[in-house]
């Protein structure tokens, strides 16, 4: 054997030695918590948790719980501390109380909450939940109209199944049994027809639209557009001399006519003065171009009572938005009686944008609309007769074509 | 005095600045714009026509309905039911009480006769406006055969539609397409053709070979299809009388498909497939001379001359995406038209020559929609599962399109709707059909 091999073994025999001799380690032990452990029996531990669960349900619950749920995940410290004792941590805990297994420790006063934690963790999420309503966005989309047979300018709930179709909402009448005596007209439900205020194509149908949907989505669906303007009352007495006059007797109408109040008797009133002095230059302004009997029309229209006259033909017009005429701009004229009835023919003064088909049957729906609504005549104020008695209307569909 | 000048003085003042405006406004008729209608169908009346000889009752009573159905199916019109009249005409001379039809709010009055002496048919009519108590046009007569009893109901409703709109009907019009039966994954398919409305349908071709795509000539009496009888498809000339057919003479060796006739009928525009590359040839039917008219190295296809023959609008992929594209009828660089999300195809010219009908597959649906030929105002009419093949009514009012529905069960269907997208209703075809192609007004 050579010296080294002499050497290596006398310092591995050397290091072997001080290894199990433990030289010049430190042999002090690690710090570390030691907790007591001792065994309960099933029956100690629920009666330990019935005598202690209650009292958490009743302080849990409030709100300021939840951060502790976010902080129980780390909790495996339990099973770490008494890995030997301990059972099984239990692999879904979403048992009540009485299942879980029972806690390591006999006295953890400390733990219970952490573990009533994991298992009231659920019900947090609720409140969490609940608020769920507050994302609907704060700008609903635009509400898709309702397909109906009729598109109108205003929107038009269905009518109950058992009224006609009218141009009136009226309930339904019948006799009473008791007043035999005296004769009842029975009359049956009328409701206007359902109407929606634009085409509706099937590609902008929403996808879950129901076939009859409810009223209330009606309702909900109407557009916000003004209410119809109110009907004017009934037409005023004809006048003692409604009929034309002389030049002479239409300026004393028309002085009338600017001071509607019954005048008082004679009288050196300064007001009367101006009266007459307005009245005296009015009469002198110079008509242009109009015969003697426009020179002096009255009280103009106000636009309250022209948007009513437009409404009442707009109802009637009805616009084939597919056709050619639905291109056609035309203008057309006709007379009123008084008592608003169209006199003689319904005119045609112009006429643009299509072929001459096209613009004729353009003008056939402007005629049929003037007069299928005039019914008993066009409701207009009477006492500006002068103002109404010619009339011009121009159709214009540029803004139905693309509804 | 001293204020009684003053007013005198003033007055002309306060007149000329306070009242001038109304007072000069309405001096002339009062002038109102009526710019908001309604969109609803026009109602109408039509007592049962007058049989004027014996044993016309019951062709009489089905010439009405035919009349009543065709304004009626258009969504345009709506039919007074005959137990609303008040009253109803004598004979076809009588007078019309006009105040009994207003009080029923019938717009128009249709009132006709019908007479047959032996296999001759004879239809009069006269239209009338109820709330202007005139007659729209002059009364019309109609000569036929017993046996076209339809198409005399067809002729009287094309021509009170024609009145009353302004623009041509499409009641007496025919349409072409594929019949289909047999299994979803072995349909046989068989050219088909009938009235508009689904009626007299009948066979053109039997069901030994895959055929696709008819096309009505301009005067309805050829059809173009493309046919797989020689295992690749190319193009045939069925005569709709004599029921003869010939192979059309294309590009040599290659795919022909698509094809749609020229303005006057002597000449087919297709798409050759060579080598994965689609272009667009056109074929002169007498001399059987080609000329390419695209030649971009992309897919050009579904060509569709413009009513005038000047311009050919077709779809092509040329931009990465199937979109739509218009160019001249002899060639030439062509113009993007169709910009919206998704893909366009199948374009077709309207009789009008005002819009284009085209299929557009977006998001998962498929669309039939018109657009300005510029490409503006686009607008989808419908909305399903599969919706293709779109084909104008010869007044360019109407579309027929093919709908697929969805399952095992499912198969295609032959719809139509109008342009503003409102009446939109499945054609009866006695089984699936697809590819409709809708031919001219008959003669």
């Amino acid at each position: 054997m050579s010296t080294g091999g002499y050497i290596s073994g006398i310092g591995h025999a050397g290091l072997l030695i001080w290894l199990v001799m433990g030289w010049g380690f430190d042999s002090e032990p690690l710090d570390f918590e030691v907790a007591p452990v001792s065994v309960v029996s099933g029956e100690e531990y629920a009666a330990l948790v019935a005598a202690t669960s209650p009292q958490p349900q009743t302080e849990l619950p409030p709100a300021p719980e939840t951060p502790v749920v976010e902080e129980t995940p780390p909790a495996p410290e339990t099973p770490v501390e008494t890995p030997a004792e301990a059972p099984p941590p239990p692999p879904a805990p979403e048992a009540p109380a009485e299942e879980t297994p029972p806690p390591p420790a006999p006295e953890p006063l400390p733990e219970p909450p952490a573990e009533m934690a994991e298992e009231i963790a659920p019900p947090p999420p609720p409140p969490a939940a609940a608020p769920a309503p507050t994302e609907v966005p704060e700008i609903a989309e635009r509400p898709v109209p309702r397909p109906a047979p009729r598109v109108a300018p205003e929107a038009v709930a269905p009518p109950p199944p058992d009224a006609q179709v009218a141009d009136v909402v009226r309930e339904a009448a019948t006799p009473e049994a008791e007043s035999a005596e005296v004769a009842e007209i029975e009359e049956e439900a009328t409701a206007p027809e359902e109407a929606t205020t634009e085409i509706v194509t099937e590609a902008e149908e929403p996808a879950s639209a129901p076939e009859t949907p409810p009223a209330p989505q009606v309702a909900a669906l109407a557009p916000p557009s003004a209410p119809r303007p109110p009907s004017r009352p009934a037409r005023a007495a004809p006048q003692p001399e409604p009929a034309p006059e002389t030049p002479a007797q239409t300026q004393t109408a028309a002085s009338e006519n600017v001071t509607p109040e019954p005048e008082p008797a004679p009288s050196t009133d300064t007001s009367d003065a101006v009266a007459d002095a307005l009245a005296a230059a009015l009469a002198s302004t110079p008509a242009p171009s109009a015969p003697a009997a426009a020179a002096n029309p009255g009280p103009p229209m106000t636009g309250a009572e022209q948007d009513a006259f437009r409404v009442a033909v707009q109802q009637c017009w009805n616009v084939d938005v597919g056709s050619e005429a639905a291109r056609v701009t035309l203008t057309v004229a006709f007379d009123l009686d008084p008592q608003g009835r169209v006199q003689g023919d319904v005119r045609r003064i112009s006429g643009a944008g299509g072929s001459d088909g096209a613009i004729e049957a353009a003008f056939q729906a402007a005629r049929r609309a003037i007069l299928r609504c005039e019914r008993d005549g066009y409701v207009l104020p009477a006492d500006k007769y002068e103002q109404w008695k010619e009339v011009e209307m121009t159709f214009d569909p540029s803004g139905m074509r693309m509804r | 005095m001293l204020t009684r000048t003053i007013a005198l003085l003033l007055a002309p003042l306060v007149a000329a600045t306070v009242l001038p405006a109304p007072v000069t406004a309405q001096s002339g008729p009062l002038r109102i714009t009526i710019s908001e209608g309604v969109i609803e169908p026009l109602p109408f009346a039509v007592p049962g026509f007058q049989a004027e000889t014996a044993g016309a009752e019951q062709i009489a009573a089905d010439i009405t309905r035919v009349v009543a159905q065709d304004l009626s199916g258009t969504g345009l019109f709506r039919e007074i039911p005959a137990s609303s009249f008040i009253s109803t005409p004598a004979s076809f001379a009588s007078p019309v009480a006009y105040p009994d039809w207003r009080a029923i709010n019938a717009q128009a009055l249709i009132t006709g006769a019908v007479a047959v002496n032996g296999d001759q048919l004879t239809v009069k009519f006269r239209l009338y406006d109820v709330f202007t108590g005139a007659e729209l046009g002059e009364g019309l007569q109609f000569a036929g055969t017993t046996g076209g009893w339809r198409r005399m109901g067809h002729k009287v409703a094309d021509a009170v539609y024609s009145r009353i709109t302004g623009e041509s009907g499409y009641f007496d019009s025919r349409v072409v397409f594929v019949s289909e039966s047999g299994p979803k994954d072995n349909r046989a398919r068989r050219l088909g053709i009938m009235d508009y409305d689904g009626e007299n349908r009948q066979f053109l071709t039997d069901s030994n070979s895959l055929v696709l795509a008819p096309r009505f000539s301009p005067n309805g009496d050829r059809v173009l299809y493309t046919s797989y009888e020689s295992g690749f498809p190319r193009i045939n000339l069925l005569d709709v009388a004599s029921v003869g057919r010939r192979q059309i003479t294309t590009v040599e060796g290659e795919m022909a498909f698509s094809p749609r006739f020229s303005k006057d009928g002597g000449a087919v525009i297709y798409s050759v497939s060579t080598g994965g590359n689609t272009d667009i040839y056109r074929t002169e039917l007498g001399s059987g001379a080609h000329s390419r008219l695209t030649s971009a190295p992309s897919i050009e296809t579904s060509p569709s001359l413009s009513p005038d023959g000047s311009q050919i609008v077709f779809e092509s992929d040329r931009s990465g995406t199937q979109q739509l594209y218009v160019m001249p009828a002899s060639g030439g660089e062509p113009r993007r038209i169709s910009f919206g999300e998704g893909r366009y195809g199948s374009p077709v010219w309207s009789p009008r020559g005002d819009l284009i009908a085209f299929t557009k597959q977006n998001a998962g649906r498929f669309h039939i929609g018109v657009m300005r030929t510029d490409g503006s105002e686009e607008r989808l009419l419908t909305s399903s599962f599969l919706d293709e093949s779109p084909t104008w009514a010869p007044n360019g009012r109407v579309l027929m399109f093919t709908r697929e529905t969805q399952g095992a069960s499912g198969g295609p269907q032959i719809y139509s709707v109008d342009i503003s997208g409102r009446n939109l209703k499945q054609v009866p075809t006695g089984g699936f059909a697809s590819d409709p192609s809708w031919g001219p007004l008959q003669q």
